[in-house]
């Protein structure tokens, strides 16, 4: 045995900090980066204890990659002006994310741009 | 149906019987907290009432919800875990997300999940509801001992036995499974072992707006000497809301399932 003493690095710990909030940790996302994806949602789903959007995205070879878009639940999206109704599978969208440190292709979610324009973010605030 | 058919039949049938016939005459079952008569009877009035929807204060920090404390001495075997998910932060991925994978988080953690906690106070017993998960907790307050340790079925929460001293209400809660529980999130991997032994003593502050407890801990397959914290809850004005684990969750939030977790076994 030894002792230990732990110390975070501010990153990461303001990462893990926010691990309540989901059922699983975002300490695998990156919050230092975003990622801009453009394309048509799948699928929405508004329920607990996430809300997800699956998103298809045209890549540079012209294949499509379908991104796991990982959301608050809805207590929260409400809040920051979100409806179940908001996004319908086919609309074309911008959605920014933090990306899996493993560069995998899902992302936690930070803002979307809705097809009239509307920027809408996870929580209560400015969409970052 | 002949006469001997049917004294055959009457004699299996007692004997079948007699076991539940003679453990009720030896140890009448006690009554259950929502019996009532267990109700009805007479009792001092409680010095508060936590009845009422509950969210963890974080205006401490961010850290807040943990309870690890700074410094601590662990056992080999959790420091194995430990170091595994210290190792895993360094390459950007988490050791052994257990409630990510659908595992219920337990005591202590889950009373300090970003998630409200709904809680109905009788004269037998608090019910505590979090949203997150929807976990169940039940204190006990009818003057029950803990269960029989050969009898109880260890669970997550645990069995948690509540007593007034004065105007503070102290839970004493045990009997874990032992597997799957840890004592934090992805990073500090420290388990919960089924000899984790939980002391709450909770006190109602602020006209009875915040639930203060200060938590004593123990484990000594995982760590030595005593854990303590003190944290505090707000009341709300919202309802919690049906929140589970889908079987198909995890499907869709692929995280869970991407290279970045180190799982059981890895």
């Amino acid at each position: 045995m030894k002792k230990v003493q732990f110390l975070f690095a501010s990153l990461i710990a303001l990462a893990i900090a926010a691990s309540a909030l989901a059922h699983h940790s975002p300490a695998v996302f990156d919050r230092t980066k975003e990622v801009k994806l453009v394309g048509a949602v799948k699928e929405f789903r508004w329920s607990n204890p996430h809300s997800f959007i699956e998103l298809d995205v045209r890549n540079e070879k012209g294949e499509t990659d379908t991104w796991a878009v990982e959301m608050n639940p809805p207590s929260y999206l409400v809040k920051a002006g979100w409806k179940s109704s908001t996004v319908k599978p086919g609309d074309m969208v911008t959605v920014v994310v933090n990306p899996l440190r493993t560069n995998e292709k899902v992302g936690k979610f930070v803002s979307i741009t809705l097809p009239g324009g509307q920027v809408l973010a996870d929580a209560p605030g400015p969409a970052r | 149906m002949t006469a001997s058919v049917k004294v055959f039949l009457m004699v299996v049938s007692l004997i079948a019987l007699a076991p539940s016939a003679l453990a009720q005459a030896v140890a009448p079952a006690p009554m259950g907290a929502l019996t009532p008569a267990n109700l009805a009877k007479q009792r001092p009035k409680a010095p508060f009432d936590l009845t009422g929807t509950w969210m963890h204060d974080n205006k401490e920090g961010p850290n807040s919800w943990r309870f690890v404390p700074p410094t601590f001495k662990l056992t080999p075997q959790a420091q194995e875990h430990y170091d595994a998910g210290q190792k895993a932060t360094k390459e950007g991925k988490v050791y052994r997300d257990d409630i990510g994978q659908c595992w219920p988080a337990g005591m202590p953690l889950i009373m300090t999940r970003v998630w409200p906690i709904a809680m109905i106070q009788l004269p037998t017993a608090i019910y505590m509801t979090s949203a997150f998960m929807n976990g169940l907790r039940i204190v006990y307050l009818d003057g029950r001992a803990h269960s029989d340790p050969d009898i109880v079925v260890p669970s997550f929460n645990g069995e948690s036995i509540g007593r007034w001293e004065g105007s503070t209400l102290v839970v004493d809660t045990k009997y874990f499974p032992g597997h799957h529980h840890w004592m934090d999130q992805a990073g500090v991997s420290i388990p919960a072992s089924d000899q984790l032994h939980i002391i709450e003593r909770m006190r109602m502050i602020n006209n009875g707006n915040v639930l203060e407890i200060e938590y004593t801990m123990t484990d000594p397959k995982s760590w030595e000497g005593e854990w303590k914290t003190t944290k505090r809850w707000n009341r709300v004005n919202e309802d919690i809301t049906e929140a589970e684990c889908w079987p198909d969750l995890n499907d869709h939030i692929r995280s869970t399932s991407s290279s970045s977790q180190i799982r059981e076994g890895q």
